[in-house]
């Protein structure tokens, strides 16, 4: 059985990514998709594309601000942060992934 | 402050351009950054690593979609498509533009003209700091059934309400204003208490406003000028402040001048100070005042009405004689009158009425915008085969109707507003005279609301309905493979819209007749004499307001006035240029008094109703008008003296044809209680003249005319008719100077040329003439171009079946007569419905009072010749449409035909 592509298993999960990843430091989405990508090792590899899209829902629901900026080598760019919101909802959405992988190694640890 | 970033975000979302724009930025921004990583981390080319970068991107297009969706606002986007399709639709079909928007302008143009005239009379608010807690107080007769006035000692009642402040009360005057010229003129004013300039407060031009010190008792006379009438009869003079000036027979000194504009309490423009602290006044007794009021702080009408409802059963209770049927009444002080229940459903009928114009109208307009369409059909159907759904196509060829009655609302709003100023204005002129200062005819945002509304109802009606009916069964259309030849058909509602356009067509031409004829006729009323030659003067004098004052002091004003008009007919009669002048109650042609008359030397004969008219013994001779009998002479104005003179019409209606001279009358009062003939007073017939116009000038049946003695100016105001020996208007300054020197409180109301008493009546009716012309020429022109629509789509569906027939041998009469026997029946039973209305409703004004001398009789064989010849001539002018298209049908060749399948 071939296996499953990545970015499959990414959907679900795309907005606690890109949460968890502004939690740390205001980024631009290229920067977001590259961070991810660094920490996971290359595991998990943000589709492109559809990072916009859901960097936009965030920001429609008021859980992420944008505003534009000047990058390290003088770059103008669009630089997305965690609003209080959104880190309130960072922590609602950790704790159903946890507490959904907890589950799920329960049932896959059985013989 | 989430709700405050996602508010943010999705207003920002809203602006189109800058949202693409951030986004390409974005992208181009990530997609470049990729590009630098992947030539900086796989050392690879350039232009490799920028088409790698876009392939881990994705489909940029996909996504940007995909963001747009994200947004919510691609609706927006193929909105501002469907409009800029539209204006581009209005551009490639002029025809349609022109006909359609014209027709669509017109229904906009009467319904905000119309909406706005009703808004005038139930408008209430008030130009005025406050404006809304403004009121005023008036009675409700619970007897009578309508308004009636409080009076002074209601007034000094009502004043402690603790609901209202600023309680005030006005009482209209005319007075004679002496200018610096010398002559005299009337002027609207208003006797007021100084609380009326605390309601409507405005900084005085020069000076000060009345104040309460001006109301006491043996205060020194005083008069506030408006604008207007300051630069008229003082020529703006600037030192006008502390002189005295004559009003009527006294005088008083000028303490201000208002500034242009202010018209307080209603269109006033002289003020003076009015004394309310009078004691002992009897309740009901005294002049009618308008009182008037703000709501005191925290109160509301409903709170300042149960207070004066109390005040008004109290007042019951002490005084049942005279207030047991008065209720007070607390309105919004822009309403002049109590409003009754009827008021309501006759404006909701009206503004119903209006909507359904604008239905009729645009009906016709999606007649041709579904022509329009049906020629598209190939458009489509291909549209609807790369995924647009029905409601999509509909939503476009709305926004097509919607584009063209936009465009219709601006030409007819400004239509209305040019209407509102050149006839609106003077219209309400000369129904109300003086209008209220609250009164604006500058289109207001209640009514261009109106009137967008009315544009979005048209729009549906002219696109939607013609949308629905092209895109139903597109599915089966497009399996069918039927695209380009048309199977669309115009089906039952559409015969009804052409029946119905072209009935109106044939109708609204009759409806210029009728007025065009009652406009004629007046024009052409015979008054029996030269009545170019006359003038005839309005006559009053200036005297406290009535009932106001004693009997002695009303008989002594009686007195003035016959001694003054005599003096001004004999300084009238020294002038050059004036041949003779005489005096009448009630001008030829103007309404009479109507009275009960009994031949008594005819016993057996019932009473009539006739037309009275008291006249100066010189009055035929001045008019120059002989008769038989005898004329009255100085001896006949003895009240003992029991004479009068009939006219023509008596002679035919009352005598039957008999010589009327020696014969005895008695004549009624016209009251319901003055019923018994017997006990009415005894006249003889000493004379008999012609016709001299005692019937009005919109009455199509003469009455019969009796004329009684007068001694001028003995029953108050008196009209006076100076016959000048050249154009009677060149006279009316001199009248004027000769009147004020006479006595200047003789007050000279108005002059009129005899032969253009009729002069604002026919302007009204030539209004309407103009107007039904123009309803007549829209509705003529949605006619022709509807029927050429459907017949010239008919022709294009059928081209194919037309060759056939040609090429079997068919002759072009039989071509014509298949393809244009629907359309013809159609537009014949249009014209025999519309001949039918017509006849029907010549019918019902016949039973009207207008024409109550021809009651009952029907149509004359003449009457219903002219109406079938009017419908002949209408289905020959309708059927002018089909030349074009049955032209087309007789050119089509069969081989070209056959050929374009």
């Amino acid at each position: 059985m071939p296996p499953r592509p990545q970015t499959d298993a990414l959907r679900g999960s795309l907005d606690l990514l890109v949460l968890k990843t502004l939690s740390l430091t205001p980024m631009h989405g290229w920067g977001i998709s590259q961070r991810v990508q660094q920490i996971s090792k290359g595991v998990l590899e943000v589709n492109q594309g559809s990072l916009y899209p859901a960097l936009q829902r965030l920001e429609k629901d008021g859980l992420v601000t944008s505003d534009w900026d000047t990058t390290d080598n003088n770059r103008r760019a669009r630089y997305y942060r965690l609003t209080v919101t959104g880190r309130r909802a960072l922590g609602v959405e950790l704790e159903n992934w946890r507490r959904f992988a907890a589950g799920l190694e329960a049932v896959l640890r059985v013989p | 402050m989430s709700w405050f970033h996602a508010v943010r975000a999705r207003l920002s979302l809203l602006s189109r351009r800058a949202t693409e724009s951030r986004m390409d930025d974005e992208i181009r921004f990530h997609i470049e950054m990729e590009t630098q990583r992947l030539v900086r981390e796989e050392q690879l080319d350039p232009i490799e690593a920028r088409r790698r970068a876009f392939v881990a991107f994705g489909g940029v297009q996909e996504h940007k979609e995909t963001l747009r969706e994200g947004r919510g606002t691609a609706w927006l986007g193929s909105v501002s498509l469907d409009l800029k399709l539209g204006f581009r639709m209005l551009v490639k079909y002029p025809g349609l533009t022109v006909i359609g928007g014209l027709a669509m302008a017109f229904g906009i143009w009467f319904g905000a003209v119309t909406f706005h005239m009703f808004g005038l009379l139930s408008n209430t608010s008030l130009p005025l700091p406050d404006g809304e807690r403004i009121v005023r107080i008036m009675y409700w007769d619970t007897k009578t059934v309508q308004d009636a006035d409080p009076v002074l000692y209601d007034f000094q009642r009502w004043r402690s309400a603790r609901s209202l402040t600023d309680f005030g009360a006005y009482r209209d005057a005319s007075v004679n204003l002496t200018g610096a010229s010398g002559s005299a003129q009337p002027a609207a004013a208003a006797e007021v208490t100084a609380s009326a300039f605390r309601i409507a407060p405005a900084r005085p031009l020069l000076g000060r406003v009345l104040d309460e010190s001006d109301e006491r008792a043996g205060a020194p006379p005083v008069v506030l000028l408006g604008h207007d009438l300051w630069t008229r009869a003082f020529e703006a003079d600037s030192r006008i402040v502390g002189k005295s000036v004559q009003l009527g027979n006294g005088f008083a000194t000028v303490v201000g001048v208002m500034p242009e504009g202010y018209a307080f309490p209603t269109s006033h423009e002289l003020w003076l100070p009015f004394r309310t602290d009078v004691p002992a006044m009897e309740p009901r007794s005294g002049a009618a005042i308008s009182v008037f009021g703000r709501l005191a702080d925290g109160m509301t009408l409903e709170t300042a009405q149960a207070e004066l409802t109390s005040f008004g059963q109290r007042m019951a209770a002490e005084h049942p004689a005279t207030h047991t049927t008065l209720q007070p009444r607390v309105l919004p002080y822009a309403m002049m009158s109590v409003p009754t229940g009827d008021t309501l459903p006759v404006m909701a009928l009206t503004y119903v009425f209006i909507v359904l114009l604008v239905v009729v109208v645009c009906s016709t307009v999606a007649l041709l915008l579904f022509a329009r369409a049906a020629s598209r059909e190939s458009e489509i159907l291909v549209r609807s085969a790369l995924g647009a759904s029905r409601g999509r196509i509909v939503g476009q060829l709305f926004a097509e109707a919607l584009v063209l009655a936009g465009v219709a609302t601006a030409a007819g709003l400004l239509a209305a507003q040019l209407a509102l100023k050149v006839w609106g204005q003077p219209y309400m002129e000369m129904n109300y005279g003086r209008l209220p200062f609250w009164w604006d005819f500058d289109l207001s945002p209640l009514t261009i609301g109106y009137a967008l509304a009315l544009a979005v109802i048209g729009a549906v009606v002219a696109g939607v309905m013609p949308a629905r009916k092209i895109t139903r069964g597109l599915g089966t259309r497009m399996r069918a493979g039927t695209a380009g030849g048309g199977v669309v058909s115009f089906g039952g509602v559409w015969t009804a819209v052409i029946v119905t356009q072209v009935a109106l067509t044939v109708m609204f031409p009759a409806a210029v007749m009728l007025v065009r004829s009652e406009s004629q006729r007046i024009a052409s009323y015979d008054m029996g004499f030269a009545t170019e030659q006359y003038l005839g003067v309005a006559l009053g004098i200036q005297g406290p307001p009535e009932g106001s004052s004693s009997s002695g002091a009303d008989t002594a004003l009686t007195r003035r006035l016959t001694t003054s008009v005599e003096a001004l007919r004999r300084r009238l009669e020294a002038e050059p240029g004036v041949a003779g002048v005489t005096f009448v109650d009630r001008l030829p042609g103007d309404y009479h008094v109507s009275r009960r008359l009994e031949v008594a030397s005819l016993p057996g004969k019932p009473a009539h109703w006739v037309e009275t008219a008291r006249i100066d013994p010189n009055y035929f001779s001045v008019l120059r008008v002989p008769g038989g009998g005898r004329v009255f002479s100085a001896a006949d104005l003895s009240p003992n003296a029991r004479v009068v003179i009939v006219d023509q019409g008596f002679v035919d209606l009352v005598m039957s044809g008999r010589d009327p001279i020696g014969h005895q009358v008695r004549i009624g009062s016209g009251q319901a209680a003055d019923s018994v003939p017997a006990r009415w007073p005894l006249y003889q017939i000493v004379g008999m003249v012609k016709n001299l116009g005692m019937s009005h000038l919109v009455e199509r049946s003469r009455s019969p005319g009796v004329y009684l003695p007068l001694v001028p100016g003995s029953l108050g105001a008196v009209n006076m008719i100076v016959q000048a020996q050249g154009d009677p208007l060149l006279i009316a300054p001199r009248v004027r100077e000769l009147a004020t020197a006479v006595d200047p409180a003789l007050r000279v109301e108005q002059m009129t040329r005899l032969d253009q008493v009729a002069t604002p009546l026919l302007w009204f009716l030539g209004l309407w003439i103009r107007i039904i012309i123009g309803l007549s020429a829209v509705a003529l022109l949605l006619s022709l171009s509807g029927i050429y629509a459907v017949l010239s789509y008919a022709v294009a569906r059928r081209t194919r079946e037309i060759g056939v027939r040609v090429a079997l041998g068919a002759s072009g009469r039989r071509v014509i007569t298949s393809i244009f026997k629907r359309p013809l029946i159609q537009v014949t039973l249009g014209v025999l419905a519309g001949i039918l209305l017509i006849a029907g409703a010549a019918i019902a004004i016949q039973q009207t009072q207008q024409f109550a001398g021809m009651k009952g009789r029907g149509l004359t064989f003449g009457e219903i010749g002219l109406l079938v010849g009017y419908g002949v001539l209408m289905l020959g002018v309708c059927t002018l449409a089909c030349v074009v298209p049955t032209v087309r049908a007789l050119r089509v060749q069969p081989t070209e035909a056959l050929r374009a399948e």
